[in-house]
């Protein structure tokens, strides 16, 4: 396993655990984030942080599991990750229905000396839709 | 031929609406993952995954078919040495005809895909997995009901 497979193992498995700060000592604090189905954009930092913490605690049984993890020749790790959890709070405007979902992402992730410089999310909004309740895009907070 | 020559040439296929030349340029037995792509049923559900040479060349024929203009544009490509491909590409087009439960409004969509490939020892596509936002799709071609 090469180090930047190891740093993005690692910055996986602490927000497994729920160490949302282990695993961004493992990133570059203004290193862009971008989580596309949400178009949220800005810093690993501010909007990174955001985003792992409303994770972590509206799926406190959450797991992430790697299926695919490799790095192109201009250091970018590619990784398919496994989400899996059970809503306990409203998530990304979603209410909570203490619903089960599991989805597929990808997330591509710059490494550099050992640190992740940047992170670009994709999954399907669509899918996790579905999976929690949403009905319809134009009432996503309304689940009835 | 490096691996992300390959993947270039099956996007420059693409771009040409020629589904022949992106079927060459893989494996017969090609594995096909749309991950995003779900149909609903009251007992089961459709998943678009299967082999390239099936539900793949059948996915993209409908897909140029519905989307006349469909086109593409690669913005980012990395590849490392045993053949895995990653791809940032935006895919665009205006719709004709009724694809799958989105009804034909005329509307123009353009939307970021990532596509992961893996490319053999004889320079063929042997698997292809894409995501996208369907959510983002369906806003743009304007169908907002979640089913």
């Amino acid at each position: 396993m090469s180090a930047a497979q190891a740093v993005v193992r690692d910055f996986f498995e602490q927000v497994q655990a729920g160490d949302v700060e282990t695993a961004l000592a493992l990133t570059a604090p203004d290193g862009a984030f971008q989580a596309v189905p949400l178009g949220v954009k800005g810093t690993i930092g501010g909007e990174g942080r955001e985003f792992l913490d409303e994770l972590r605690r509206a799926l406190p049984d959450l797991t992430l599991r790697l299926t695919r993890l490799f790095v192109g020749r201009d250091g970018t790790a590619v990784a398919e990750v496994f989400v899996d959890g059970t809503q306990a709070d409203d998530l990304f405007g979603v209410v909570n229905q203490e619903k089960h979902f599991d989805l597929k992402t990808v997330w591509l992730l710059p490494v550099a000396g050992g640190q992740i410089e940047g992170i670009r999310a994709y999954w399907c909004q669509n899918q996790l839709y579905r999976r929690l309740g949403v009905k319809r895009l134009d009432r996503v907070t309304i689940t009835a | 031929m490096s691996a992300t020559d390959v993947v270039t040439s099956f996007f420059e296929a693409y771009r040409n609406h020629d589904t022949e030349q992106m079927v060459d340029l893989c494996d017969l037995g090609a594995d096909f993952s749309y991950v995003p792509f779900e149909a609903w049923g009251r007992q089961r559900v459709v998943r678009g995954d299967g082999k390239v040479c099936t539900i793949g060349k059948t996915f993209w024929t409908t897909l140029i078919d519905c989307f006349p203009n469909l086109s593409n544009d690669v913005t980012w490509i990395t590849g490392d040495d045993d053949g895995n491909v990653a791809v940032e590409v935006s895919i665009s087009g205006t719709q004709a005809k009724h694809f799958g439960t989105i009804g034909n409004q005329g509307l123009h969509y353009d939307l970021p895909h990532v596509f992961l490939f893996h490319v053999d020892e004889d320079d063929r596509i042997d698997d292809i997995t894409a995501y996208w936002d369907g959510a983002d799709w369906n806003r743009q071609l304007g169908r907002i009901e979640v089913d």
